[in-house]
């Protein structure tokens, strides 16, 4: 299907369409949703902190804050906290992400404006994963942007602005980090699309050293900023601390709260490592196997990050997803999208579902959520392992009648 | 046949405390009166003194202890309070929900459901032995009580333990020791308790007499716990002019209404027993009964006097055998009562989700002139206040001026529970209500109690009258005056003024919600299984080759 | 199906690829492994059970240590120089015959002069002749007229038909028996608590308190280190009903003069109102002729009183008694008897310390699970350094050497009741492998083939190279 929209029509429309949704009361039947937003984005405790910050009491000293003081820095000085002023700002925050997409997009095919630029955008702007998570006003939806952002600075050969949004999104999550990698290769060579020609990475490997110096000079800034916003370094436990050892079992879309609300105490510091160690394992592989085009190394970490880390909300697929639109050409080669797409309406009807009977009604327990919960992530897998394959399989050519290609 | 004989014990234990020899004290007192529904309450009330006696200054637990003396003064508590330095100590047991609104305030202020513990120690030298720190010594309070009282006190751990600052204030004086830090305040309650007889037979064996002689010989466990409403208390304090005092409280609720019409009562009717023998070493011991006003009655015996409408039955060799017996001439007529307290507070939990609530609190203030109070919630871990959307209103219109000060102390999950204090101001003729949202925790399997489904009782909320000053209404009465006419004297007057100043709200039920307890191998089979999956998969598609293979011909 | 090469067809060779490379699989296996073994570490950190070498041949060497307390008895004022020679015949020979008791005892008899019968030369340098100023040096003065005890000296007839007597004597004073069923197990603090007992206060007569801190300062000063509290009891009646003895008179229940007797097993009244719990302390019973209400305890009852529970206390310390043909001459007990009380609790606790150290060391062994912290190792070394150090302090002081012994029991229980030491017995190995399985089973077999299958190919390849270069 071609659409022939002009982009500056779609866009102006689709975010002013968003805004609308945003501004009906159906965030308040949100915010408590567990599947949009985690302890650690969810908008409650961000009001919470903002409330116990305002009033002096130091927030990192419960356990319900636990976001980065950044946001405390941000809604006290900058935003107000209102339910529609927030509307406005999440909506914003996405209608930035779908532009730094389009702006990607553009930068991968070297032109200034396609014909797809409307439809990147309606893919993000609509994509339900996180167009409900920032009606939820969670603040993964910002996570996303600044990835978003980042990426598009790197592929548009900004060295310092991509660094810095990205050593903000490392302020906001810990688990980010793993996508440092991928940055830095783009920002060293080239975001055109190599996948059909896999060749040695091209780019300067001696430019990449002062870059990650760069990266950690701007988080040292950003963590000495947050400390003199918080008084203090409570926060680091409290925020980066908490993705590490899950304080907070409420559960959500990942697979990590169930797990540890049934461990056993004598292994969770062992599982606990296991799983933050499993995260950092794919980074070299993939940017290896992807060296000539880094950009996909980092779509495909995204959808690791989605999948496995310890607080995820669905917003983190819903950019994974969306990042697929960036890469057409790997369409024909993949190799199951449909039995990837069913699973995912499945998991996206089974978990709302099976969470409100579970603690709404009652009348469900809570293995049912977590059934839900694996076979969303089976569907996680399943996008990841397919798009994984058509990225590589694309450089072997177009199929032909009477040959198979196989990994042996 | 009896006989006079004397026994001596002596008895070896492995060690470790102490006190001088000082004169000491004993007084008690039962004060019986009707409720307006018809029910009577009973609280008797036992104090021993041990004057000129000093609280132990933490900064002496490292050396040996002087020797420890006594008569009247128990030798339980005192190794107690000597071993842990402790300077005021609390503990009640009750059993039920005291009703303000139909009883008014209790005699006994204190009617927290379930345990409740609090104390004041003084904090040691910095650099003491960590075994002498306050929290150190407050745990092994908790678990010494627990033993002496045959309680769960000990579960009372750091998880419910709390320090709020304004609604408990000391009885008695705190000593201040120039080396010593500053005294600290821990207090913690266990609202799902059971109270029942293996609770009373060690409080009686704190008693000189036990429940052989004097009043203490009422104390029969099988009225007493079946009364409507019935709890024990310990409280120790201090004062410099008067030294140590420990005073044993037993308060019930009896309903003569249950089998029956008549509201009559006597001792053999409410207790099963009359006092049949004066307790030798007591220095005061004396009955009062409120008696009934603007109605005929009867009474048996006659009260030796009558004062404030009370009568006064001092217990003596030639009084006892004693059995008060009152009688109505007129049948009880059921009306409706108007309230007793001065505020009415009732509090809930609202919403049906397990992941998050609405706590709302209700406080009617009938009188016809403000009142301010101090509201404290203390709640475990498990549930979190939500406290920017504390929202305070009377008859739906929002009064965020009502609320005049805050402090709050934020949970930490697995480890600390919070503690909100709020200074509310309570208009005239009106009922504020207080709203505020709450989040409940997701528990590890491993940290619910045995019987998961059931919940946790939440401890109540206590509302604590403030009077023009901004402080809390001082403690009155309760202290028993050592001289035995100035007793007397003063009893009176501590009736007539006793005003209790703290109001407890019932416990309340939340049910967290529950893992399925059977499933931990199973789920670290499915994630794990599904996460070696993915990985594998992945870890395929990064290292296989790809080959190009000759389709088969069909 | 084999391989083809895709000729004919479109397809680009697989093999062609850049990411195909041979180089580049390896170097992804590689990193795999890299994250891998670089967690390691932290994993072995995060499981370990901190199990620190406990010193286990030093506890075993200690355990064949046997403690030996010098006795040196010096006989006085005796005519026959072959005295001595003899009475240590005759004392060796009870040692021979129940050598048990006399365990850790080396009993040397001299002369006057101070000279060691038996002694070797090298006993002569080190134990100087000037002996009896030393506190295992026992005097005993050959006097007329009866046996008399008093601090380390013993005025006994001693005469070549009395030596078999005073060697009877001597193990009796310094191996004396004791009742271990009566004495109250060892503890370096006792805590006293006196309690007075009314049978029923309300009954119109009751002793209402007693001096009690003038009676342990008169009776009891001499024992010090106890902690000692006191209470009064109003109401403590007799758990059973006293048998009425018929002495021909009526007696009424308020009958208050007659006393409370004791029946021995023969069924007549005892002329002791006192007796002992085994282990646990000692009753008096008080039957007062007097009228008396509420007024408390005469001074001249509280004597008696307490001048019983002394005795009872000694009795409950194990204090041994002098034998009975042996008259005291001391205020509370002589040195004969607290040095043989003190040797026997020396010798319980080292046994004891022992007994427990070895334990600890073979219950490490044999639960692999068991954790072993900083704080049991520190208690263990401490323990063995107490008992070291109270082997040398044995022949100089008996004070010093029983609170060697008695830290050293203390240390050795406190690190046998560690709680750390409990706290991972139940997550046996079997339980482990059945966690650890589902995830590394599943992840890690991938891995390994993998590796497995590079290293082969590696291997090949080289080998061809070598065969080629050939």
């Amino acid at each position: 299907m071609k659409l022939s929209l002009d982009f500056g029509v779609v866009f102006p429309v689709l975010v002013a369409g968003r805004l609308l949704v945003a501004l009906t009361n159906i965030s308040d039947a949100l915010k408590h949703d567990h599947q949009l937003s985690t302890p650690l984005t969810s908008y409650l405790n961000l009001q919470e902190g903002i409330y116990l910050f305002k009033n002096g009491i130091d927030p990192y000293s419960g356990g319900v804050f636990r976001h980065s003081p950044l946001f405390l820095a941000l809604f006290t000085t900058v935003l107000p906290t209102s339910r529609t002023v927030s509307s406005i700002v999440w909506t914003l925050s996405d209608a930035i992400g779908a532009w730094a997409l389009v702006q990607i997009w553009r930068a991968r095919q070297r032109v200034a404006q396609t014909s797809r630029d409307g439809l990147i955008a309606a893919i993000y702007l609509l994509n339900p994963y996180i167009f409900m998570s920032t009606l939820s006003l969670s603040t993964s939806p910002f996570e996303n942007t600044l990835a978003l952002v980042s990426f598009m600075f790197a592929t548009q050969g900004l060295v310092s602005p991509s660094l810095l949004a990205a050593a903000l999104l490392l302020q906001l999550s810990l688990s980010s980090i793993l996508l440092l990698a991928p940055l830095i290769m783009l920002l060293a060579s080239s975001p055109v699309s190599q996948l059909a020609s896999p060749r040695a990475f091209s780019g300067n490997g001696k430019k990449m050293a002062p870059l990650v110096a760069e990266f950690a000079a701007y988080t040292a800034v950003l963590t000495l900023a947050s400390a003199l916003v918080s008084g203090g370094w409570a926060w680091v436990p409290q925020t980066w601390g908490a993705s590490l050892t899950l304080p907070d079992l409420t559960p959500n879309c990942g697979l990590w709260w169930y797990f540890f609300t049934e461990m056993f105490d004598y292994f969770r510091p062992f599982f606990l490592m296991v799983f933050s160690i499993h995260l950092l394992i794919y980074i070299v592989p993939v940017c290896i196997k992807f060296q000539y085009d880094p950009l996909y190394a980092g779509f495909i970490l995204l959808g690791i990050l989605s999948s496995f880390k310890s607080y995820p909300t669905m917003a983190d697929q819903g950019l994974f997803l969306s990042m697929i639109a960036l890469f057409p050409e790997t369409y024909p080669y993949l190799r199951y999208p449909i039995v990837t797409t069913l699973l995912h309406l499945h998991a996206a009807l089974l978990m709302p579902l099976f969470h409100h009977l579970w603690l709404n009604q009652g009348t469900a327990n809570a293995n049912f959520f977590y059934a839900s919960t694996l076979v969303y992530a089976c569907a996680n897998g399943a996008a990841l392992t397919d798009c994984l394959w058509a990225g590589l399989r694309i450089a072997i050519g177009e199929p032909q009648e009477g040959f198979v290609v196989a990994q042996e | 046949m009896r006989k006079l004989r004397f026994l001596w014990a002596l008895c070896l234990l492995p060690a470790c405390l102490s006190h001088s020899f000082s004169g000491e004290t004993f007084t008690e007192e039962l004060f019986i009166r009707g409720l307006p529904d018809g029910k009577v309450a009973s609280r008797f009330e036992f104090s021993t003194h041990s004057h000129g006696a000093t609280p132990r200054n933490p900064q002496n637990l490292s050396v040996e202890d002087h020797s420890q003396h006594y008569t009247l003064f128990p030798l339980a508590l005192g190794q107690i309070l000597r071993e842990y330095a402790v300077t005021e100590l609390h503990l009640t047991l009750n059993a039920g929900k005291w009703n303000y609104d139909r009883w008014g305030y209790p005699d006994e202020p204190d009617v927290a459901a379930g345990a409740a513990l609090w104390a004041w120690m003084a904090e040691g030298s910095a650099g003491a032995n960590p075994r002498h720190s306050v929290d150190a010594r407050w745990r092994d309070l908790r678990n010494a009580l627990a033993g002496l009282f045959c309680a769960s006190i000990a579960s009372l751990d750091e998880q419910r333990t709390t320090s709020p600052a304004r609604a408990f204030t000391p009885f008695g004086a705190l000593p201040a020791w120039p080396q010593s830090g500053p005294h600290a305040f821990r207090h913690a309650s266990l609202p799902s308790e059971n109270v029942c007889t293996e609770n009373l037979t060690p409080f009686l064996k704190l008693l000189p007499c036990k429940s052989r002689s004097g009043l203490a010989h009422l104390l029969n466990p099988h009225r007493l716990f079946d009364a409507d409403w019935h709890g024990m208390g310990l409280h120790v304090s201090w004062r410099p002019e008067d030294g140590v005092q420990v005073r044993l409280t037993f308060q019930s609720v009896f309903d003569p209404l249950r089998s029956g019409t008549s509201r009559d009562w006597s001792f053999s009717s409410l207790f099963d027993r009359t006092v049949d023998q004066a307790c030798p070493v007591a220095a005061s011991s004396l009955v009062l009964v409120t008696l009934p006003v603007r109605e005929p009655y009867s009474i048996q015996p006659e009260p030796a006097s009558n004062a404030n409408n009370r009568g006064v039955f001092p217990i003596t060799e030639q009084t006892v055998p004693l059995d008060i017996s009152i009688h109505w001439l007129n049948p009880f007529q059921h009306a409706t009562i108007a309230a007793q307290a001065p505020l009415s507070v009732r509090r809930m939990l609202r919403g049906a989700a397990q992941s998050h609530g609405t706590l709302a609190v209700s406080i009617t203030n009938p009188g016809s002139a403000a009142v301010r109070v101090v509201y404290l919630e203390t709640l475990p871990w498990i549930v979190h206040l939500y406290l920017h959307t504390l929202e305070l209103s009377v008859d739906g219109i929002p009064r965020a001026d009502l609320l005049e000060d805050i402090s709050y102390i934020a949970p930490v999950p697995h480890e600390r529970a919070s503690t909100l204090e709020a200074i509310l101001a309570i208009p005239a003729n009106s009922t504020v209500s207080l709203r505020v949202g709450v989040g409940r925790a997701f528990l590890r399997y491993t940290e619910h109690p045995p019987d998961a489904q059931r919940g946790w009782e939440l401890p109540g909320a206590v509302v604590v009258l403030l009077d023009s000053e901004n402080k809390p209404q001082k403690p009155v009465g309760r202290w028993v005056s050592t001289n035995k006419e100035a007793a007397q004297r003063k009893q009176a007057q501590v009736l007539a003024q006793a005003q209790p100043r703290r109001i407890y709200t019932p416990a309340l039920l939340v049910d967290p919600a529950t893992p399925d307890f059977s499933m931990p191998y199973n789920v670290i089979i499915f994630t794990c299984s599904l996460v070696a999956f993915i990985f594998g998969s992945v870890f395929n598609g990064l290292t296989r080759r790809f080959v190009v293979l000759r389709a088969s011909p069909e | 199906m084999p391989h083809i090469h895709p000729d004919g067809t479109k397809l680009r060779d697989p093999s062609s690829l850049f990411y195909q490379s041979e180089y580049i699989r390896r170097l992804i296996i590689g990193s795999y492994w890299l994250v891998i073994i670089a967690a390691v570490p932290l994993w072995w950190h995060i499981t370990s059970i901190q199990r620190l070498s406990l010193p286990t041949s030093r506890v075993r060497a200690q355990a064949g240590n046997q403690l030996h307390f010098p006795v040196q008895i010096q006989l006085e004022g005796i005519q026959d120089a072959s005295l001595p020679a003899s009475l240590q015949r005759l004392v060796d020979d009870r040692i021979r015959r129940s050598p048990q008791a006399w365990k850790g005892l080396d009993v040397k008899v001299n002369d006057q002069n101070g000279v060691c019968v038996t002694a070797t030369t090298w006993e002569l340098l080190t134990h100087p002749p000037d002996a009896n100023k030393r506190l295992d040096s026992y005097t005993v003065r050959s006097t007329e007229g009866v046996p008399l005890a008093s601090e380390r000296h013993l005025a006994y007839p001693v005469r070549t038909e009395t030596l078999p007597m005073l060697a009877d004597t001597l193990s009796a004073l310094l191996v004396p028996p004791t009742d271990t069923h009566r004495v109250a197990p060892y503890s370096p603090r006792y805590r006293l608590a006196f309690t007075l007992l009314n049978e029923d206060a309300a009954a119109g007569r009751a002793i209402s308190g007693w001096d009690i801190s003038g009676a342990i300062a008169h009776s009891l000063s001499i024992l010090h280190n106890f902690t000692i509290e006191s209470q009064v009891q109003f109401h403590a009646p007799l758990a059973f009903s006293p048998l009425s003895l018929d002495h021909g008179y009526g007696l009424t229940p308020e009958d208050l003069t007659v006393p409370l007797l004791i029946l021995d097993s023969n069924g007549v009244p005892s002329s002791s109102d006192a007796f002992l719990l085994p282990q646990w302390g000692g009753i008096v019973i008080y039957s007062p002729t007097e009228q008396q209400h509420n007024v408390p305890l005469p001074p001249s009852a509280l004597n008696s009183v307490f001048s019983t529970f002394a005795s009872q206390l000694l009795g409950l310390l194990g204090v041994p008694n002098l034998p009975p043909d042996v008259h005291m001459n001391a205020p509370v007990l002589t040195g004969w008897q607290l040095d043989a009380l003190l040797r026997r609790r020396t010798l319980e606790n080292v046994q004891n310390a022992q007994d427990t150290l070895k334990s600890i060391v073979k219950l490490v062994d044999q639960i692999e699970n068991m954790p072993v912290g900083l704080d049991v190792k520190g208690d263990v070394q401490n323990s063995l350094t107490a008992l070291d150090q109270m082997y040398a302090s044995a022949s100089t002081s008996l004070n010093e050497t029983l609170h060697q012994s008695a830290d050293a029991l203390t240390l050795a229980s406190r690190a046998f009741f560690n709680p750390g030491m409990l706290a991972l017995l139940y997550f046996p190995a079997e339980h482990k492998y059945a966690v650890y399985t589902p995830l590394f089973a599943s992840a890690m077999i991938p891995l390994a083939a993998a590796a497995a299958k590079e290293i082969a190919a590696w291997r090949r390849q080289r080998r061809e190279a070598a065969q080629v270069v050939q």
